[in-house]
């Protein structure tokens, strides 16, 4: 008997969705775009729900950490101009995918944020709507007002296609109850590349190490030493690798000595355990790591009682004391319904006003030059001025290109052989820069 | 053999298995209720948490609108069960019963469809799905699952599975193919349908990319994607995503008690000699 | 064809085509489009945004046969498939022959085998991680052992297939267990009416008779296994000593196609990948009249 009743149930569904054939949309209607013009499409297109509502911005960021903060300063906008603005988040790797999609189907979102890694590809191709003529109008945004590797990052040809959201910096993180345990002094702006390395000998036994190196994230790491050391990454014209300049291997054979000393876990070690888990952990007295990672160690009660954080060390001169930094910008779509809204909302974001609230709510230090301040006080536990002095240090742009990540992964799987030893670094470097200057040729 | 004793043969190495297969689930049940500092530290190991962070689970469940994501979820399942469910069963009967030109085309094209990696379909599925402007939407979510590749071809097997005396006789008394379908054949595949339920579910529940780009709005996506939000880029709270993971799960599980037990037992019909 | 179709065929040929219509329609809309789309990449060298696409013929064909890295990540999928497959074949379906009987506790059972298959990815690699952790790990500290499970090269992608054994059994347990429930009771009757003991009825009445069922278990966990992608992208960083030796196929294309944009290279990785998938399928489909019953 039941079967029956099933029976009959399953058929008439079945029926249902036969009759039903013609309007099952989602089957039948995607056709459109594949066959015919986009534009025709679009006219032939249902009821929107979609992100771009009339006189709605669709903001598009990809961390939930800096959602809430950021939605209060975009709430404040929508007071002031009566437009209302959500933010969406998509996860890191997403987002890209998302953007992608985006940019070839013609749907970006309204107002969205740029990084240094796709910045080029996607001036170049047009997809950013062009800030240069608003900015000369405004009379709030002043591009010299912010960091200039970060405003330069943005241009293409003389012409700006994103504002300066944040700034990075990189910094020496430590873990007080090691360093009183093995009797070592606290770091400070007097320490050189070679007492860190001394110290991080001093600070290893069998429970811990005295520094771990990120292999995989150079901008938490030898970046900074490299050009500490003099030595550079890329040329300033993008055409030239300086993986083979003398100073710049001097500067890798700084952590393999570590490495091989003990001071420093192996690559094995590092690559199953990130180091900033291992400073969480209790297992290392000292990690390099950016401003981004704050939250995690505020969060984490054991690094909040028990780490804080210093500048990272000079080679020679306390005038060569480098920070690789990165900076995020907001932008706008080339083709967003609404530009005028669009470029409202990036002038009031990235305007000191904006940039105030953002480091005062301790969303991140801010790109504008000196509204930061009221972020060293955003997280009680930890002495932020480590963060903040490194502003005034020697400020370096993260190296890129057009194609950054293709040399960046190549030289991150070829480091391995310099970490592990199993290659000498000078070779491992040559190869490197070898391999980058064709890449770079082929851009 | 003794019947006991075999018995407790089966009863030891199911027990072995389960175990195994606990492991995982037990850590993520301690993690979830431990604090940040205890998931990080190696040595000792924290296995149970020194005080059970009960708060753990209010974090999680304030941080999001739960209901509206259990509703978008929960529509998205059953929306891409009934599609896939109804197409194949219609199609899978067609490929493993039906004569017809074109048959053997049309089936290779269907496996074809499974041996793509899914990445590939993302960017021309999302230029669809936002030409429609269906993004933020249920049907944003639903649209790749409106059809299955992978249902047509379980059904298909599913009914090549069954005695053909069965259709046989139907066909005597005068059953159109139709008839035959709806009535005799179908009913008989429910193990096959329930099962490809079970996945769809499954697999449309734990799918991040595409809810994640569908719908960014964290008002129109499902749990899945809304919960892998939580973890900022360089933000790991391991408590608070294990506890994410568990609540998550526990629906799932539910469908999946309520469904198994649909699986009925061998159908009791005569079937020809093999 | 000459030949007139007698109204049996002709009605089979029409309900055939209208049953099958609204699941190929979706699928040529959603799949095969893309599919052909991603081909079609994989002979040029490919703008941004799907502009500028230079025509570029056979030359990413060319370069796919001197790339070492590519044959490397196809091996190292191989690998995996050959670990994976076969072993939670055999474990899903003992389990499921074993929980088709009547038994105490069935549905418990039934349900912690399928557990794993609820888990959210990022949840099961940070599960694993921490089990498989050199230093800290819990299988390196309860049997005092120090193995570098995810980090050495040589063993590193075994690792990766005991996670995704642990993950698929459910779904091989379920499908084994509704095809179970298809094989009509009577067969089981007679058979132990003539006294055949358990392992002459698995082998001799309930694998065959189940074995459309196996087939399809071995067609789409073969198909799934040579996509391995989740389980190495979360398990394994870029800085992992034994990062190419467990690359796979998938992975790669989503290296060129997502992550450098060069689309029309990771096309043809794609390409490459489909051939192999393609002549392994059909080698199966072949094969299955040897050993697939079908009624």
């Amino acid at each position: 008997m039941k079967k029956k009743v099933l029976a009959i149930l399953l058929s008439a569904v079945t029926v249902l969705s036969m009759i039903g054939c013609g309007n099952e949309a989602p089957a039948a209607a995607p056709e459109a775009p594949a066959q015919e013009e986009q534009a025709v499409a679009e006219e032939e297109a249902p009821q929107s729900i979609g992100s771009s509502v009339e006189g709605e911005l669709s903001v598009t960021i990809w961390d939930e950490g800096q959602r809430p903060g950021l939605q209060q300063i975009v709430d404040d906008w929508s007071a002031e101009s009566g437009i209302k603005a959500t933010i969406q988040v998509v996860d890191w790797n997403n987002y890209w995918t998302l953007l992608e999609a985006g940019a070839t189907g013609g749907e970006l979102p309204d107002v969205f944020w740029m990084h240094s890694n796709v910045a080029q590809k996607y001036m170049e191709n047009d997809q950013l709507l062009d800030l240069t003529d608003m900015i000369a109008a405004s009379d709030k945004t002043d591009l010299n007002n912010y960091y200039e590797g970060i405003v330069k990052l943005y241009q293409l040809d003389g012409r700006q296609y994103a504002v300066p959201k944040d700034i990075d910096t990189i910094a020496l993180w430590y873990n007080k109850t090691i360093f009183d345990e093995m009797g070592v002094p606290y770091p400070d702006d007097t320490w050189t590349w070679k007492d860190f390395a001394e110290n991080a000998k001093k600070l290893t036994n069998d429970e811990h190490w005295g520094y771990a190196i990120a292999p995989g994230n150079n901008q938490e790491g030898y970046y900074n030493t490299i050009y500490s050391y003099g030595g550079y990454v890329i040329s300033d014209d993008k055409k030239k690798s300086g993986m083979d300049d003398p100073k710049t291997i001097e500067a890798i054979k700084l952590f393999t000595d570590m490495i091989a000393d003990g001071s420093c876990p192996d690559l094995a070690t590092v690559s199953e355990t990130a180091p900033n888990e291992l400073l969480q952990a209790g297992k290392t007295a000292m990690c390099i790591s950016g401003s981004w990672m704050l939250a995690g160690y505020r969060d984490n009660e054991y690094t909040a009682a028990n780490c804080d954080v210093a500048v990272l060390p000079y080679t020679n001169d306390p005038s060569d004391r480098v920070s690789i930094y990165n900076g995020l910008g907001w932008a706008a779509a080339a083709n967003t319904k609404n530009p005028e809204a669009a470029w409202s909302l990036i002038e009031y974001l990235t305007s000191k006003e904006g940039q105030l609230k953002q480091a005062e709510l301790g969303v991140t230090m801010s790109a504008y030059i000196g509204t930061s301040d009221a972020w060293v006080n955003s997280v009680p536990a930890f002495n932020l001025n480590g963060h903040m002095d490194m502003l005034d240090a020697k400020l370096v742009f993260r190296p890129y290109s057009r194609d950054t990540t293709v040399w960046e992964d190549m030289m991150i799987e070829k480091l391995q052989d310099a970490w592990t030893g199993d290659k000498p670094v000078d070779e491992v470097c040559m190869d490197i820069a070898a391999e980058m200057n064709a890449d770079l040729a082929e851009e | 053999m003794n019947k006991t004793i075999r018995n407790t043969i089966i009863y030891i190495v199911l027990t072995l298995v389960s175990i195994t297969m606990l492991v995982p689930f037990i850590w993520m049940f301690l993690t979830a209720f431990k604090t940040t500092a205890e998931t990080m530290q190696v040595d000792p190991f924290v296995i149970v948490p020194k005080i059970w962070q009960t708060q753990n689970f209010g974090n999680v469940i304030r941080a999001m609108d739960f209901v509206r994501l259990y509703i978008n979820t929960l529509s998205m399942v059953a929306l891409r069960i009934l599609f896939a469910v109804v197409t194949a069963t219609m199609s899978g009967y067609a490929f493993a019963r039906l004569e017809f030109k074109g048959k053997k085309v049309m089936f290779a094209v269907v496996l074809l469809q499974m041996m793509i990696p899914v990445q590939i379909f993302i960017i021309p599925q999302y230029i669809m799905v936002s030409k429609l402007h269906l993004t933020n939407s249920i049907m944003g979510l639903v649209f790749p699952g409106v059809v299955s590749a992978f249902g047509t071809f379980l059904l298909r097997q599913a009914y090549m599975q069954l005695p053909k005396d069965i259709e046989e006789a139907a066909r005597l008394d005068g059953c159109s193919i139709p008839q035959t379908f709806f009535f005799i054949m179908a009913p008989l595949t429910k193990s096959a349908m329930v099962a490809l339920g079970i996945f769809t579910a499954v697999f449309a529940y734990k799918d991040l990319m595409w809810p994640m780009i569908v719908c960014p709005d964290n008002r129109a996506t499902t749990l899945a994607s809304a919960l892998a939000k939580m973890n900022g880029q360089y933000q790991q709270k391991y408590p608070e995503l294990m506890m994410a993971a568990l609540i998550s799960c526990v629906p799932m599980i539910v469908i999946y008690i309520i469904f198994q037990k649909q699986f009925i037992e061998g159908i009791a019909t005569s079937g020809g000699k093999l | 064809m000459g030949k007139k179709l007698t109204s049996r065929q002709k009605s089979e040929l029409i309900w055939g085509w209208i049953f099958i219509i609204p699941t190929m329609l979706g699928l040529f809309v959603l799949n095969i489009y893309p599919m052909i789309d991603t081909i079609k990449q994989s002979f040029y060298k490919t703008g941004d945004f799907g502009k500028g696409n230079k025509f570029v013929g056979l030359a990413n064909y060319q370069k796919v046969l001197g790339d070492s890295e590519i044959w490397q990540s196809l091996w190292n999928t191989v690998k995996y498939a050959i670990v994976e497959v076969p072993i939670s074949i055999v474990i899903a379906l003992l389990l499921a022959v074993l929980l088709n009987k009547k038994l105490k506790g069935r549905d418990t059972f039934r349900t912690i085998f399928f557990l794993p298959m609820v888990v959210a990815p990022a949840a099961i690699a940070m599960v694993w991680k921490w089990l498989y952790n050199s230093n800290f790990g819990l299988i390196n500290n309860v049997f005092h052992v120090r193995v570098n499970w995810i980090s050495d090269p040589k063993i590193a992608i075994y690792s990766i297939a005991a996670i995704g054994i642990w993950s698929v059994i459910g779904y091989n347990m379920v499908l084994f267990l509704a095809g179970l429930q298809e094989v009509p009771r009577d067969y089981y009757e007679a058979a132990s009416l003539d006294g055949a003991n358990g392992w002459h009825q698995l082998v001799n009445i309930t694998i065959p008779l189940i074995s459309p069922t196996i087939f399809f278990v071995l067609v789409t966990r073969i198909i799934g296994a040579m996509q391995v992608f989740d389980l190495i992208y979360m398990m394994i960083d870029l800085n992992n000593p034994a990062w190419k030796k467990t690359q796979s196929l998938v992975f790669l294309f989503y290296k060129y196609s997502f992550e450098q944009s060069k689309k029309g290279y990771g096309a043809t990785v794609v390409v490459v990948l489909l051939l192999v998938i393609l002549v392994l399928t059909v080698v199966q489909l072949i094969g299955q009249k040897k050993w697939v019953h079908y009624d």
